[in-house]
């Protein structure tokens, strides 16, 4: 055994040693004809990046947006891209708006956070169409474009309610479980509420006693909790689709003298009072997206597409983001963290 | 009231006339007890409790609004108020500020606001609905830009006594029924027992007239605007205790407009100068009952849209039917 490693690393070495030499040889003859291929590099990067523009539609600038804009900001500054950021403040005809001037105002990338399916799905297909590509954030429109960057918010849903039913599904609990929803008729809550009440359907030890539209109001939600709590006083488990409302509802459980036999899971995006929440025990368990990294993939995004030099409509790339589980002070690192400013 | 009675003394129209508190009093009463009947688990002395918690700050909120509305005025930016001034009193809790100092600025900051809104409508003359929706939008803008960037922000732990306010006393009663209840009885006692409250009256009743007769109305405006926001502050401050947060995005939803429901529902009509605090508790009520009620069938929202606007269409027509619109009073709200 000892006999034949030896010659092998002989050989081995006596190969790198060649090796070395010939690329050091190479190397120096390409320096010699031609620009260093890593600069080369470097250039392309920053013929195809330097200069272009990106706009930026949210749905309005709350927590989760302002950290993309933030980190997409810093890396933007970074590379030489210039942000235009239009705010509609969660006003759909303002949004729409906003999305047709800055059409005629020719961005190189378009980014938009869809409120609904449907809202821009016309004018994202003008943008390609007039040779803007096209990235959506967090909620894909029925119009597909270039890139999609975000959750996948059903699977959350599902994740989510599966998770709800382990805990108070099969005997373990009541097996009652209250929905809280966001607005009514936003797509992000519709779809997740969809999602986790087929999973509560699907079981029959669980029992969905109340799903009701909170507005994302922590008020309404304690409204609710307080009336569900009052009629089913055996309540297991509380499923919310948004963090700060559920503060409410968390808030009158712990005032119910009920903390920790109501459990609360809360689908989150990871801002920092869901992580505290979780940590004071006011929350049971986070599935937890990062806002941070999402940040981050919406500027691949956009690097990729901007060095592609393929037209508008060509691709249809997507950026699905892993979600995390949040039960503790270890997890603190799944929440981002507000930059002072 | 005294109107009404004024004018029931006129030529035929001299048969009773129930006042619209009590007709909305009366369709809770019925409206109770079919659901007491119909509803299993509605009538019990805990679902009491947490219909009445459910509504105090609705209830608050309204009382300062009627105000407002007695005063033939009206304030869309209440709700903006009450959330920015305790956002920043939470923002300086957090910041270590002692708790008393920083709630009283609180106070102050919404009272301030509240007369401003006041001279804007009485001295620079600019209609109650625009100059309202403007500071509204205003206070929030620049409290955003200032103290609150992120919509939100969450009470740090430590502090609850504060939380206690959207607890429970004992025997389960709800600190902010109380609040509320204490709220109605100092706003009652000033709207009916003071000078100052019967010129209110006189103002929201004929402006000119009460400025003829030698009120300075000025001033009146905006005290009037004045106890609309520090009453709402009031509620604010109960909203902190029982969410542990205050979320600015309460200032655009659509709360103002429940407020305004609970008022001109009650009775206190938009054409100014009546109703009272009984009328502000009967519409409350009503919208309590129908809420609660509506949250234990758990029915979806279309449906709770569907009833929530017909109540609100039908005490509109009732409105109009028991306080005919003429020359003198068709001015605000139409």
């Amino acid at each position: 055994m000892s006999v034949i490693r030896g010659v092998g690393l002989k050989w081995m070495s006596a190969g790198l040693a060649s090796a070395a030499i010939a690329a050091i040889a190479l190397g120096s003859i390409d320096t010699a004809r031609a620009a260093d291929p890593r600069a080369e590099l470097f250039q392309k990067f920053q013929t195809a990046v330097k200069g272009k523009t990106v706009a930026w539609v949210p749905v309005w600038l709350g927590v989760l947006e302002s950290e993309w804009t933030r980190v997409m900001k810093a890396h933007f500054d970074d590379y030489g891209i210039k942000l235009i950021v239009r705010d509609p403040n969660f006003k759909s005809d303002v949004q729409l708006q906003a999305v047709s001037s800055l059409i005629n105002e020719k961005p190189d990338i378009l980014v938009v956070q869809n409120p609904t399916t449907t809202l821009l799905a016309r004018e994202l297909k003008r943008a390609m169409d007039s040779g803007i590509k096209v990235i959506q954030v967090n909620m894909a429109s029925n119009q597909l474009t270039d890139a999609y960057v975000g959750a996948d918010v059903p699977k959350l849903g599902r994740v989510l309610a599966e998770e709800v039913v382990k805990t108070c599904g099969g005997g373990k609990g009541s097996g009652k479980v209250a929905i809280l929803q966001g607005e009514a008729t936003a797509a992000y809550s519709l779809d997740m509420t969809k999602a986790a009440t087929e999973i509560f359907n699907g079981d029959k030890s669980i029992k969905v006693v109340s799903s009701q539209p909170t507005n994302w109001d922590a008020n309404k939600a304690a409204d609710v909790t307080t009336n569900v709590l009052q009629q089913n006083p055996d309540l297991c488990g509380i499923f919310s689709v948004w963090g700060p409302q559920t503060a409410g509802a968390a808030q009158v459980v712990k005032n119910a003298g009920k903390q920790g036999q109501v459990k609360i899971f809360v689908a989150s995006d990871g801002q920092p009072a869901d992580c505290d929440m979780v940590e004071q025990g006011l929350f049971t368990k986070n599935l937890s997206y990062r806002a941070d990294t999402q940040g981050e993939a919406i500027v691949n995004a956009v690097l990729t597409l901007l060095q592609d030099s393929r037209p508008a409509g060509t691709t249809q790339l997507a950026y699905y983001t892993t979600n995390y589980w949040v039960s503790g002070k270890d997890d603190r690192h799944y929440c981002f963290v507000v930059p002072k400013e | 009231m005294s109107s009404e009675i004024a004018a029931g003394g006129q030529q035929q129209r001299a048969r009773y006339k129930p006042s619209q508190a009590i007709i909305v009093l009366g369709v809770t009463v019925l409206l109770f007890v079919v659901l007491s009947a119909a509803l299993p688990g509605f009538v019990t002395l805990g679902n009491l409790f947490t219909l009445a918690r459910n509504i105090s700050i609705l209830g608050i909120l309204a009382l300062g609004m009627a105000v407002v509305v007695i005063g033939r005025g009206i304030d869309l930016s209440q709700i903006a108020t009450l959330a920015c001034s305790a956002a920043i009193a939470v923002t300086l809790i957090n910041s270590g500020w002692p708790a008393f100092p920083a709630i009283g600025l609180g106070l102050v900051l919404s009272i301030a606001i509240g007369a401003a809104n006041g001279f804007l409508v009485s001295v620079v003359e600019i209609p109650a609905l625009f100059t309202t929706l403007a500071s509204g939008l205003l206070v929030l803008g620049v409290t955003r830009a200032l103290v609150v960037p992120h919509y939100q922000v969450f009470l740090q732990p430590g502090h609850d006594w504060l939380l206690k306010l959207g607890g429970t006393v004992a025997g389960g009663l709800p600190v902010p029924v109380i609040a509320f209840a204490i709220c109605a009885l100092a706003l009652h006692l000033f709207l009916s027992r003071t000078v100052l409250g019967r010129f209110i009256y006189a103002h929201g009743d004929n402006a000119q007239a009460a400025r003829l007769s030698g009120m300075a109305t000025r001033p009146l405006t905006m005290l009037e605007y004045a106890i609309c926001s520090g009453i709402g502050y009031v509620g604010g401050v109960i909203m902190v205790g029982s969410t542990s947060l205050m979320h600015l995005q309460v200032a655009e939803s659509t709360m103002i407009f429940d407020v305004i429901l609970v008022v001109v529902l009650g009775g206190v009509s938009l054409v100014g100068g009546r109703g009272n605090v009984v009328s502000v508790i009967a519409g409350t009520v009503l919208i309590g009952v129908l809420l609660n009620a509506m949250t234990i069938m758990n029915l979806d929202i279309q449906t709770q849209d569907m009833i929530k606007g017909g109540v609100l269409l039908l005490a509109i027509a009732l409105d109009s039917y028991i306080h005919p619109r003429d020359e003198e009073t068709a001015k605000q709200g139409d």
